[in-house]
């Protein structure tokens, strides 16, 4: 309680230094209840800085940042879904880097702090690595699904390792089930669960910095090591036996049904993977907790990584400088900011300090847990790689290799893709 | 203000702002500018008669010029040049083509523009032919003509709804709900197919959405045309003795050869911009890309003003040869 | 003589058929999803449309009431109720109640509860859950039943999609953006043509040839060209993505055809009509306004519908021109393609929002179809 009450002033004697009040203009992704909650947030800094904030949010929030800061009618602080546009602008000069010392304080408070510095972390115009982006509020993406009254009719018991898992999976089948339900459609952005797989994959089969250097394409994407990710989810979702409507279906259902099958009668599937936002797509009036829970997606025993994390997070970043901006990143360190939207819903935060007894519920608090007791944090990769592969190429060869294609023909050609872009 | 009470006012400021702007500037030329009294009344009446026309006609050219022909011009030079980060723009030539033609997704867009471009025109005609010649022989006629026509009405986007359904596949053990694996599935099928993901073939069945709703045109045009063949011809190629399927092919249809060119040439312009379709049911995935959702992709999403104008550009090439055509049948029909 | 008759009425019969076939063929999937948008979700994800009518069988997950509700019988406690609430019209042939084993039981028969207990159901969804000792936890247990449900055609999906308040899905505002994109942009491209066409139809002055020949070279020009040079133009000066920026921009784009259409039907007015009307001293002006407006009606009324059912069906330029950030000025067409990203399976949603776009253009296109025709005829390049 100490600490927190120490943070907090800590923000709060920084807060007061500033002179007068400023108008901070935030634009954000955030529509409809997530709104609510992010004002929420905003109304707390106003109320403790005096500044006056207002904030839009918008769907085309991607191209719309693009336009206004060309047209040079940026807002002060914008919150960025994925790291990819962050660093673009960074480069392009226009976003402002964060006050000194803010690095610091990620690393020492936020767990895998370091993770999150690298990811903030931009090549500014002059070309000098400056800390740009500020992450609050995450996702986490290794989670599995699954109804646990349906766990217990079958008497099954929730894998904690990649071992157990496998077994499980071949214990269904044995019982003449189907284990997983996959979908990968998703518009015209269908591909994208199956990076989210591959990702998860890479963090259990290769140490963190293959990962890493896979990413920034130093490892290339044809490399054996990516191959045999992409190979360890065919294990799971080019097998007829394993997945929901077989291999076939997995590139076309949407992935928006494909958790539906854990909740029909009888049961389609009994396990599904996805983030942690999942449950919004759940049938009318599905109990998360439970109707349905979640377990993590499970580390192999043999391996000896530990237990890595796989997610993904908005980062705020400042577009437009004046001091209200630089108190807002300086509010969004102290704990209180964070309790805020812990105390309403979605929200999940790697602040060490937080108190996570004002989670509004327990699901969240475990899924905090998870994040909090990561070994690695990894960003969601395809977010970080350049949008050609990230969100063109790498999706859409997953499809095609979910459709049969070898995984190093597809490989290869993503990889190609990838060389184009330079 | 709301919208609403704002699109009054628009049309009401428009409606008053032209018949105003056409009342006033001709009560002008000829009240101030050259009165049709005094001593030049007869010179004034011709000076005011040689202006009058471009008063008639400034408010349209100015908006085609600067709603089509401007943009053609600077499509062209924007495809030329590449955006500068932070404002401004570079001159690159013949840079942007490069990077296209690399690119396997523009191929892959030429391709299949080509299949729809053989395959819709020719099937919406074809169609729009057999319905065109059944129709005019039955009693109830015209209310079945009405209702092939009917999809003309519907967007492409209400369009790609209604077929999705059609489309629809449900897993092997569920009931199907699309009619389409409903049927497959009734006549034997071992499993449901998905139509739209299937690549190749999946183009075809977005083929199908155009054609239904081109086929009605071509009907009411060419019912027209095959109205306007003269009675004679038919009624002595059936004095000869041929039968109604000669008579089709070897009377009728060569004399209304050029109405199908122009029906023709008219479903081809709409198939070049197909967008609407592509994009609300694959947007160009599963290999289904056409140009005109390329171009969008590119200057909407990939944010690449320079190779999205150079798509342009390559669509508007594909358009010129119709184009060059028009203009001139145009221009034979006025002399 | 007999056997022409004979062969005739054959051949007649065969032409009723075939044209049967093509309407019913074209109207199928129209017909699909109108009849989809007054059914229920559960029932458009289990069966296809072409069963509305019948009684559809469904696998459903049911609960019976909490613990709470329990009542103490002599020594037993006592759970009962109807699985299907108040209104029960489903009728049950089997059920269970384990997720593996949904068909175990037929009504009337008991079983055997894995946390203790017995329950028996009864094929109206009636139940009576017993034990001997006192039920636990905040929730009663789970029963798995297929049940037929008969056939029930509704509303509900269009009062939700055009009235609830709540829905954020509603098309209700849309409906509106669109009206007000359509009405000017359909208004005044027509007034501007007309006097264009009249200038290109009845007066001479040199360059006329020239500029017929540009208007039907600007008729196939793909507007795609159009679109960043313009968007360009628009943030320029000014209007940026507006109400204003989309009127003017469909304006521009429906003036080749316009004034295509509207000089070729004037073109054809009898010459005597307007000579006389010189003769007796008119003005161009008069004769526009008092004998070539009024007798070109059939012209401007079929260019009418055509811009009416284009700007209401348009996507692309709306796209460019109009929606922005704000998403206070979607579109219908943008809002049913954001809903099949958001909603893909939810069909009563889709197809509802569809109809609901789709119903104006066809109620102008049946009550004018006359105009459309002939506005089709006259604007085809002969």
């Amino acid at each position: 309680m100490d600490h927190r009450l120490l943070a907090g002033s800590a923000a709060l004697a920084l807060i007061a230094g500033a002179a007068q009040a400023d108008k901070v203009t935030v634009f954000g992704p955030w529509l409809g209840p997530d709104q609510e909650n992010v004002e929420a947030v905003l109304a707390g800094f106003a109320e403790a800085t005096g500044h006056e904030v207002a904030y839009v949010g918008s769907d085309s929030f991607e191209q719309q940042i693009r336009i206004d800061a060309e047209a040079g009618s940026a807002p002060n602080v914008a919150v960025f879904p994925q790291p990819g546009l962050a660093s673009d602008m960074a480069g392009e000069g226009f976003l402002t880097p964060l006050a000194e010392g803010t690095g610091d304080w990620v690393r020492d408070n936020y767990a895998a702090g370091q993770s999150w510095v690298d990811l903030g972390t931009y090549a500014g115009p002059d070309g000098a690595d400056n800390l740009y982006g500020f992450f609050y509020k995450v996702d986490v993406k290794s989670l599995v699904w699954y109804s646990p009254e349906n766990f217990e009719d079958a008497g099954y018991d929730v894998p904690t390792t990649m071992e157990e898992l496998k077994e499980l999976t071949d214990q269904i089948v044995a019982d003449g089930e189907t284990p997983w339900c996959i979908g990968l459609g998703s518009g015209g952005a269908t591909g994208w669960p199956a990076t989210d797989w591959v990702e998860d994959m890479m963090l259990r089969t290769q140490p963190p910095e293959v990962y890493d250097a896979w990413v920034s394409n130093e490892t290339k994407f044809n490399d054996p090591a990516v191959i045999g990710a992409i190979e360890e989810f065919g294990a799971f979702a080019r097998n007829d036996d394993y997945v929901a409507g077989g291999a076939g279906a997995v590139a076309t259902t949407d992935f928006r049904d494909s958790p539906k099958g854990l909740f029909s009668s009888p049961p389609q599937c009994y396990m599904h993977k996805q983030a942690s936002f999942i449950p919004a797509f759940f049938p009318e009036g599905t109990v998360v907790g439970e109707d349905a829970d979640f377990f993590y997606f499970p580390a192999y025993e043999g391996k000896d990584l530990g237990s890595p994390v796989l997610g993904a997070g908005t980062l705020w970043a400042i577009t437009n400088d004046n001091q209200g901006a630089h108190d807002l990143i300086n509010y969004l360190q102290s704990p209180e900011a964070h309790e805020i939207w812990m105390a309403r819903t979605g929200f999940l935060t790697p602040h060490k300090g937080v108190d996570t007894s004002v989670f509004s519920d327990p699901t969240l608090k475990k899924m905090n847990d998870i994040l909090l007791g990561a070994t690695t944090f990894r960003f969601d990769g395809s977010d970080l790689m350049p949008g050609g592969v990230g969100a063109g190429t790498f999706w859409t060869g997953m499809v095609d290799y979910t459709g049969g294609k070898d995984a190093q023909e597809v490989a290869d050609e993503i990889q190609s893709s990838w060389d184009s872009l330079q | 203000m709301s919208p609403a009470l704002q699109g009054l006012m628009t049309i009401v400021i428009g409606v008053v702002g032209c018949v105003g702007y056409f009342y006033l500037s001709n009560q002008f030329l000829d009240k101030v500018l050259y009165p049709a009294r005094g001593p030049n009344a007869g010179r004034n009446i011709n000076r005011a008669n040689l202006i009058r026309p471009w008063l008639f006609l400034f408010p349209a050219l100015f908006a085609l010029g600067l709603y089509l022909a401007y943009p053609v011009v600077e499509t062209l030079r924007l495809s030329l040049t590449d955006r500068v980060p932070g404002g401004g723009y570079e001159w690159v030539g013949l840079r942007n083509y490069q990077q296209m033609m690399q690119e396997p997704k523009f191929w892959e867009a030429m391709r299949n523009n080509m299949l729809w471009l053989i395959v819709v025109p020719a099937l919406s005609t074809a169609f729009g032919l057999l319905a065109a010649q059944l129709t005019d022989r039955i009693r109830w006629g015209n209310l079945a003509k009405s209702l092939i026509f009917m999809p003309m009405a519907i967007s492409f986007v209400g369009a790609a709804v209604i077929w999705k359904l059609v489309y629809d596949t449900r897993p092997v053990e569920q009931d199907q709900i699309g009619v389409l694996n409903a049927i497959y599935m009734a006549l034997g099928g071992a499993e449901p197919q998905t139509w739209l993901t299937t690549p190749f073939w999946n183009s075809f069945f977005l083929m199908i959405v155009l054609i239904w709703i081109q086929t009605g045109f071509a009907m009411v045009i060419l019912s027209a045309a095959l109205r306007g063949i003269p009675e004679e011809t038919v009624e002595a190629a059936i004095v000869d003795g041929a039968n109604p399927f000669q008579i089709f092919f070897k009377i009728k249809v060569p004399q209304i050869k050029n109405t199908i060119l122009v029906v023709w040439t008219t479903i081809t312009i709409t198939v070049l911009k197909v967008f609407d379709i592509v994009f609300a049911m694959t947007n160009g995935q599963w290999e289904t890309q056409v140009l005109a959702n390329y171009m969008f992709d590119k200057l909407f999403r990939a944010n690449d003003w320079g190779v999205g104008s150079a798509s342009a550009i390559v669509i508007m090439i594909l358009v010129m040869p119709i184009l060059v055509w028009n203009v001139r049948n145009a221009r034979a029909e006025m002399k | 003589m007999n056997n022409i008759a004979g062969s005739r009425s054959a051949l007649v019969w065969i032409v009723n058929l075939c044209v049967l076939g093509l309407v019913c063929l074209w109207l199928f999937p129209t017909f699909g999803l109108f009849v989809s948008s007054f059914r229920t979700a559960d029932q458009i994800a289990t069966s296809g449309w072409w069963r509305a009518m019948f009684a559809s069988e469904q696998n459903l997950t049911l609960r019976t009431a909490p613990p709470e509700s329990q009542v103490q019988q002599g020594d037993l406690y006592v759970i009962e109720g109807n699985l299907f609430g108040d209104n029960p019209d489903a009728v049950i042939s089997v059920w269970g109640v384990s997720s593996r084993d949904i068909d175990a039981y037929t009504p009337g028969e008991t079983a055997e509860l894995r946390r203790g207990g017995e329950i028996t159901v009864q094929a109206d969804g009636g139940y009576r859950l017993v034990n001997t000792e006192a039920f636990e936890g905040n929730r009663g247990p789970r029963v798995f039943v297929t049940a037929t449900t008969p056939p029930e055609l509704t509303f509900q999906n269009y009062k939700n999609i055009l009235f609830d308040p709540a829905n954020v899905d509603g098309m209700a505002k849309a409906f509106f953006n669109t009206l007000t994109v359509t009405i000017p942009a359909t208004i005044i491209p027509i007034l501007v043509a007309a006097f264009a066409a009249y200038a290109l139809a009845w007066m001479d002055f040199p360059g006329r040839a020239l500029l017929i020949a540009a208007v039907v070279g600007l008729l196939v020009v793909p507007l795609q060209l159009a679109l960043i040079p313009l968007l360009k133009l628009h943030l320029g000066v000014g209007i940026g993505k507006s109400y204003l920026g989309i009127w003017l921009a469909h304006t521009g784009f429906g003036l080749p055809l316009a004034i295509y259409l509207l000089r070729n039907y004037m073109a054809g007015l009898p010459r005597d009509i307007i000579e006389n009307a010189r003769v007796d001293g008119a003005t161009d002006f008069q004769i526009f306004t008092k004998i070539i407006l009024p007798l070109s009606f059939p012209a401007l009324a079929s260019f009418a519908i055509f811009q009416f059912l284009w700007t209401w069906n348009d996507l692309l330029v709306a796209k460019v021109f109009l929606i922005d950030a704000s998403g206070q000025t979607t579109v219908m067409t943008a809002q049913i393609v954001e809903l099949m990203g958001t909603r893909g399976g939810n069909w009563e949603i889709l197809a509802t929002a569809a109809f609901v776009s789709i119903a104006v253009p066809l109620l102008v296109f049946f009550a004018m179809q006359k105009y459309l025709v002939r506005g089709l005829l006259a604007g085809s390049v002969k």
